[in-house]
């Protein structure tokens, strides 16, 4: 019976239990059990033992080599007496002082395992991350150890008190455990002349907004890792000190600087050895059934219809956007769009939306409505396209062979992590070469939903499902999907802060997690479109381009993306005609309103 | 498996080493191995390479034990070696350096003090490391093929293994000790110990009878000077680009040189190794945090740098059997063009030019002139009529290709303007100058909208294949051998039919006549067209896939070998060919003299017409052009031209038919005369872009009219 076993707190009692790993997985199907591990990210390092079971999610930042271990060896004693050791789900070796490893015994066992390099996922906003924090259970000192059952009382007292002090210290959360190791190393780092700084180390995406970092050691199924994918592991903690390279002597220096960068010290990024691994297929703590929820969302039993929430929620973005109708649509759609097939270089379903002619007269209107959208979205990020930060912050991800580490930028970015670029704070001046690798590095993220890393020798292209929002008071420089210019009027422009207020009004605690339920749950939706149907939208295609030689294959690519996506805020899962006929009509309207835009002087010239 | 018997081994080959021979052209024995050892006794050689074909020639067992167990084998074979040299010394060695004359010495010394009585080799003591001056290697089989680093496993340790990859960063070559020497300060005899790892613990305590006898309790003292040291170097090697899976990290791997095999490949090198997986044993720090763990390093055999101009390339590069069958097929031409850029329906004959612009023509340099094998391509087209898509494929498809917008951002590694529209507030980027691949193919969209200095650089490089740059005050010129592929927009937003080229894109026709060929792409809304782009799209929408052709498409990887492969053909033009093209230029000459001609002819479109049929005779992996290669290169010149006129035609509203289009080439080909050749008639169609098919339609349908009359073998016509 895998029920009456219960899951190991140790190494050493999962080699005591025997088990096999069929058996073990089994057990870490039932969200139950993983709603009882702490979670790294949110408990500080100081209240965890080494080698005791805990979970971290993340993104995948980086996978390193494989290494080769002993999983099973024999340990000589000065008497003479040998043993067999276990090595899995380990860093350090158990041996009382005097004993010796036999590397040459026939009964050891060669294993391999892979590193991977894990960041709590950027640019998580700030709810989800309060919301998984009151997921965890919450440990002190005293409850390491006992049987789960009690753990678990004593995990919700300790959550209690744990929201006590947090209502006391801190209102944003910031990594606790990460302040408390830089207090603890920094008279070490001193002594001893650390070559690697700590955020060097740690490698955040977005370095304005650090995540934590941790080293993941998995045993098995090497190839089902991607890089950049949402994971959530739970395995034995070990952040034994001698793990620290920065605190030997070593002579050798000329590989001082990559043993750094593989061995940092595991208060700064502890280890973890992963026997449970779980792929998130998106961020939204709300929706995931391995956190266990608070008892107010489960209780909640009147569930609107997603038609209402579509709604109140279209109502939302139409405060937000001028009183326009047409461009709450659009960013709608945009928020929930997602890659949802990819054919060779087509990447299908991506939605990158340029919402221009944003009014001159409104300040910082972007970031007002960043403000908003970061409410709603579990994952996002806001990047104003300046000169600066264009000619000097790192986009693309690295290889820096050094320390051979892939060194991490902006675009970085788990899946559904939404990117807002506001282009309105853009200058006049100079590009330098970074930047005009950003520029690219952007447009063919936009383009093609890649991501290329660079590998110096070459550049890789990763797949990314990054939805790209670009605002901006002409038509954005960078490519897009959608160009929509907003219609806003005299009188919208002058009420914006009231509305902005009042939208700040409708988004009540319920009602703003139900709007965050909706566009997660649209986005992860299936949509189909049937036989009979496709044939129409081929008529169709084939009548449109009578009517009008420019209309190419570009844009019944767009129509199709943009129908399905209607279909799926309405809360269909098939298209039919009137969903057709709405994103015509819509493409429609949104192809006059680029017509009516002035002319340029580029434009012109043709 | 049994144990295998290592001394029969070792008897097998010692034979081997000293009979094996291969015969040379002129059926004499040379032998291989026996003349190495010569200079190897002689001091001459230092590395003396197994090669694996052979020993799998001999003796097939032995040289499959030696890839499962390749450094037991290597000392049996250095300790073979060893026990050979001596009897293939045929002359007195001089000492070459330091090492030698230490070991002369010792030899002497050595002899000096044993009583000569007592029968003994007076090297026994002497480590054997500390006397072999020479190193072996062991080269693969040829039918290895090269791993990528991720295929190499745990089993793999021991083995010989070839692995293929990227090199991104090597140490400095240092000195390794392999023995090192200590003299006692008491006793004054030497000490030796071999150091098989990369780190020692020195000795202390004197070894010698002496000192142990008496408690004499000798120090040892290392000695440099006695010491042997070889060449070490550590190299780590990358997996490239196209061995690693979609969504993963390219995985490195250590390689451990030493001898002979360091300083062969530097970062950025495309290298091949063979040699054995190893585990590595560290010690000190390394041990504290990785007791569990052992490092794995590659101790390298044979290092092969893949240049990429070397006609050496490695297994995995080149086309299988399978694969050459594949594209052997009699439509290969037709199947390589519409796999370019498969999502994009038709334009046959501009994909054709497409491909034949990858594969490219060859070089000439008659009398120091040179003249360039690049071919160039503008594609015109209202907007949105694929002309990006196909750029871009053509930038992902070519081994160098550079992708950039005539506006907005241009080349890599440059500075660009960030300007502000004061109307709109739109911002737009002003590229700077253009970064060209040298030997690649450069894609510029939007060449109308190209800065005018931009363009004056481009002249030059189009036809000088050079590129001038003057900085710090020094004038230089670059190699910048590249194909030009130019996307443009027609100036008034639509191409307008009554105007000629230069005017409908604004360009200067010195620039426009340096493009072999020009074609206008046209998309008239045609409803089978547009039916099958529907039909394609929403499939695609749905199923996530290429719906199923009748003509398979071929994998991009594949076409990049292909066309890579036909790049290493340089075909020559035969003499007797020369007639053919030199009239069919003129023809095409005085065509367009006769003709209101929208487009130009002149002397650079007959090498443009040397450059497709060499291009062409490239693909067919030929070493000579032939005539059809000319007759399709006249055929897609031909065609170019017609894609700029064609809209011309319309507007007069006659449009004659093919057949009464070849009729006028016929009557004009008569002239004065009364009969003519048939075969006169197909060379002149074909060069104008007329199929065979459609002569002898032609010819049948007059025939009927009894216009002309076909005599019995259908060589000739006459007139009536």
């Amino acid at each position: 019976m895998p029920c009456a076993m219960e899951l190991p707190s140790t190494p050493d009692e999962l080699t005591a239990q025997q088990a096999d790993s069929a058996a073990l997985k089994d057990l870490l199907k039932d969200p139950s059990r993983w709603h009882a591990i702490p979670l790294l990210n949110y408990t500080p390092l100081h209240k965890l033992k080494d080698q005791t079971l805990v979970r971290f999610r993340g993104m995948i930042q980086n996978v390193m080599d494989p290494e080769m271990y002993l999983e099973r060896f024999e340990v000589k004693s000065p008497d003479g007496s040998k043993r067999v050791q276990e090595g899995k789900y380990r860093d350090c070796l158990k041996m009382a002082t005097g004993e010796m490893i036999d590397y040459n015994a026939d009964g050891n066992v060669y294993g391999e395992r892979i590193t991977l390099f894990v960041v709590s996922v950027p640019g998580l906003n700030d709810w989800s991350k309060e919301h998984e924090k009151q997921c965890c259970p919450q440990i002190d000192l005293v409850s390491l150890g006992p049987s789960p059952s009690s753990a678990k009382k004593r995990a919700i007292v300790g959550e209690q008190e744990a929201m006590e002090v947090d209502g006391a210290s801190e209102t944003t959360f910031k990594r606790p455990c990460l302040k408390d190791i830089q207090k603890d190393s920094e008279p070490l780092g001193a002594s001893h002349s650390s070559v690697l700084s700590s955020e060097y180390l740690i490698n955040s995406p977005l370095p304005n907004r650090p995540s934590m970092a941790c080293m993941v050691k998995v045993y098995e199924e090497f190839d089902t890792y991607q890089l950049n994918s949402l994971v959530d592991f739970v395995g034995f903690l070990s952040v034994d000190a001698s793990l620290d390279a920065s605190t030997l002597d070593i002579d050798d220096c000329e590989n001082l600087s990559e043993l750094q960068a593989t061995h940092p010290s595991p208060l700064l990024i502890p280890r973890l050895h992963a026997f449970g691994v779980q792929v998130l297929p998106h961020a939204n703590p709300l929706l995931d059934k391995s956190l266990r929820q608070p008892t107010e969302i489960c209780e909640e039993t009147t569930y609107p219809t997603q038609l209402a929430v579509h709604k109140d929620l279209r109502m939302l973005l139409k405060l937000c956007l001028f009183d326009d109708d047409l461009a709450a649509e659009y960013l709608l759609s945009h928020l929930i769009s997602t890659v949802y097939s990819r054919f060779k270089m087509q990447s299908i379903g991506k939605f990158a939306l340029n919402l221009c002619n944003l009014p001159k007269e409104c300040e910082a209107y972007a970031t007002k409505l960043y403000k908003i959208l970061e409410l709603l979205l579990p994952a996002s990020h806001y990047l104003p396209m300046t000169l600066v930060t264009l000619n000097t912050a790192a986009f693309a991800p690295k290889m820096d062979y050094e320390t051979n580490k892939l060194v991490s930028g902006v675009l970085q970015l788990a899946p559904h992590t939404h990117l807002v670029l506001d282009e309105t704070c853009m200058q006049q001046g100079k590009l330098e070469a970074n930047g005009v690798h950003a520029i690219q590095y952007l447009a063919h993220l936009i383009n093609n939903q890649e991501l290329k890393c660079d590998f110096q020798f070459y550049q890789k292209d990763f797949h990314a499902n990054i939805p790209v929002l670009v605002l901006s008071e002409g038509r954005s420089m960078l490519p897009s999907d959608f160009v929509l210019p907003i219609n806003a009027d005299a009188k919208a422009v002058e009420l914006l802060d009231e509305s902005l207020k009042a939208a700040l009004h409708i988004m009540q605690p319920s009602r703003l997690q139900q709007f965050r339920k909706y566009l997660t749950t649209a986005r992860t939706s299936s949509f189909s479109v049937s036989e009979e149907h496709t044939e129409m939208i081929q008529q169709d295609f084939v009548d449109m381009r009578k009517a009008n030689a420019k209309i190419n294959g570009d844009d019944l690519h767009g129509l199709l993306v943009l129908s399905r996506l209607l279909g799926i805020a309405r809360g269909k899962d098939t298209l039919d005609k009137e969903t057709w006929q709405l994103a015509r009509e819509f493409e429609a309207k949104r192809r006059q309103r680029i017509q009516s835009l002035p002319k340029s002087s580029a434009q012109l010239r043709n | 498996m049994a144990r295998r018997d290592y001394a029969q081994d070792r008897e097998s080959i010692k034979t081997f080493l000293s009979e094996f021979c291969k015969c040379d052209d002129d059926g004499k024995k040379e032998f291989v191995y026996g003349s190495q050892l010569v200079k190897l006794a002689h001091r001459e050689q230092v590395l003396i390479t197994i090669d694996l074909d052979d020993l799998a020639e001999f003796n097939e067992s032995l040289a499959e034990a030696v890839i499962d167990n390749c450094r037991r084998y290597t000392s049996i074979f250095s300790d073979v070696i060893a026990e050979l040299l001596p009897s293939y010394k045929q002359q007195e060695v001089h000492a070459k350096d330091a090492l030698d004359v230490y070991i002369e010495h010792r030899l002497m010394m050595e002899s000096r003090t044993r009583n000569p009585m007592e029968q003994r080799d007076e090297r026994n003591s002497f480590p054997s490391e500390l006397m072999k001056r020479f190193e072996v290697g062991f080269k693969p089989l040829s039918t290895e093929k090269a791993h990528s680093i991720r295929e190499v496993k745990a089993q793999h340790i021991g083995k010989l293994v070839t692995v293929r990859g990227i090199v991104t960063r090597c140490t400095e070559v240092k000195p390794m000790m392999v023995v090192a020497t200590y003299t006692c300060d008491r006793c004054g005899s030497e000490t030796y110990q071999p150091v098989n790892s990369l780190s020692f613990t020195p000795v202390h305590d004197c070894p010698s009878d002496d000192c142990r006898v008496n408690k004499a309790g000798g120090r040892l003292y290392l000695q440099t000077r006695g010491s042997k040291f070889v060449k070490f170097q550590e190299v780590k090697m990358q997996e490239h680009s196209d061995q690693v899976p979609v969504g993963h990290i390219p995985r490195s791997m250590t390689i451990m040189c030493r001898g002979e095999v360091t300083r062969m490949a530097q970062p950025g090198d495309h290298i091949v190794v063979s040699g054995v997986f190893l585990p590595l044993m560290r010690t000190g720090f390394a041990q504290m945090i990785q007791g569990l763990l052992s490092e794995t390093f590659l101790q390298a055999h044979r290092i092969i740098c893949i240049n990429k101009n070397d006609e050496i390339s490695d297994k995995d590069a080149e086309l299988t059997p399978d694969e050459l069958e594949e594209l052997a097929q009699d439509d290969f031409y037709e199947r390589l063009a519409t796999s370019l850029a498969p999502e994009i329906y038709g334009h046959l004959d501009v994909k054709k030019a497409l491909l034949l612009l990858l594969v490219g023509g060859v070089d000439k340099r008659p009398d120091g002139m040179k003249i360039r094998g690049n071919i160039n391509i503008c594609l015109m087209g209202d907007p949105g009529v694929a002309k990006s898509q196909l750029l871009g494929y053509i930038s992902r498809l070519a081994v160098r290709s550079q992708y950039t917008t005539g506006r907005g951002s241009s080349g890599v590694g440059l500075t660009a303007a960030v300007m502000k529209d004061p109307l709109t507030g739109e911002m737009t980027l002003e590229g700077g100058a253009l970064v060209l691949a040298d030997q690649g193919v450069c894609c510029i969209d939007e060449f109308d909208k190209m800065a005018d200095q931009d363009r004056t650089a481009i002249h030059e490089v189009m036809e000088q294949q050079t590129i001038s740059i003057a900085k710090a005050g020094i004038m230089t010129t670059l190699n910048a051998r590249v194909s030009i592929l130019a996307a443009a927009n027609p100036a008034f937003g639509r191409y307008n039919p009554r105007r000629t080229v230069e005017q409908n894109i604004q360009l200067p026709a010195a620039l426009l006549s340096r493009f072999d060929l020009l074609w206008l792409i046209q998309d008239k809304p045609d409803r089978d067209n547009d039916l099958r782009l529907a039909k394609h799209i929403t499939y695609v929408h749905s199923h996530s896939k290429q719906p199923p052709t009748r003509v398979k498409a071929l994998d991009m990887n594949l076409m990049r070998r292909y066309i890579n492969l036909c790049k290493r053909k340089n075909p020559t033009i035969p003499d007797e060919l020369t007639d053919y093209i030199v009239g069919a230029y003129v023809e095409l000459r005085r065509e367009a003299r006769n003709q209101k001609d929208m487009t130009f002819t002149s002397a650079r479109n007959l090498l443009g017409i040397l450059r497709l049929s060499t291009a062409l005779a490239r693909l067919r992996l030929s070493d000579s052009v032939e005539k059809d290669d000319v007759a399709e290169a006249l055929r897609l010149l031909e065609m170019s031209k017609d894609s700029l006129n064609q809209i011309h035609e319309h507007q007069k509203g006659h449009v004659p038919n093919t057949s009464d289009r070849i009729f006028a080439i016929v009557r004009e080909l008569a002239g004065s005369g009364k009969a003519v050749k048939i075969a006169d008639i197909m060379d002149r169609c074909t060069t104008k872009g007329f199929k065979p098919d459609q002569v002898d339609k032609c010819i049948d349908d007059y025939e009927e009219l009894n216009v002309w009359q076909v005599n019995m073998g259908r060589t000739k016509i006459t007139f009536m």
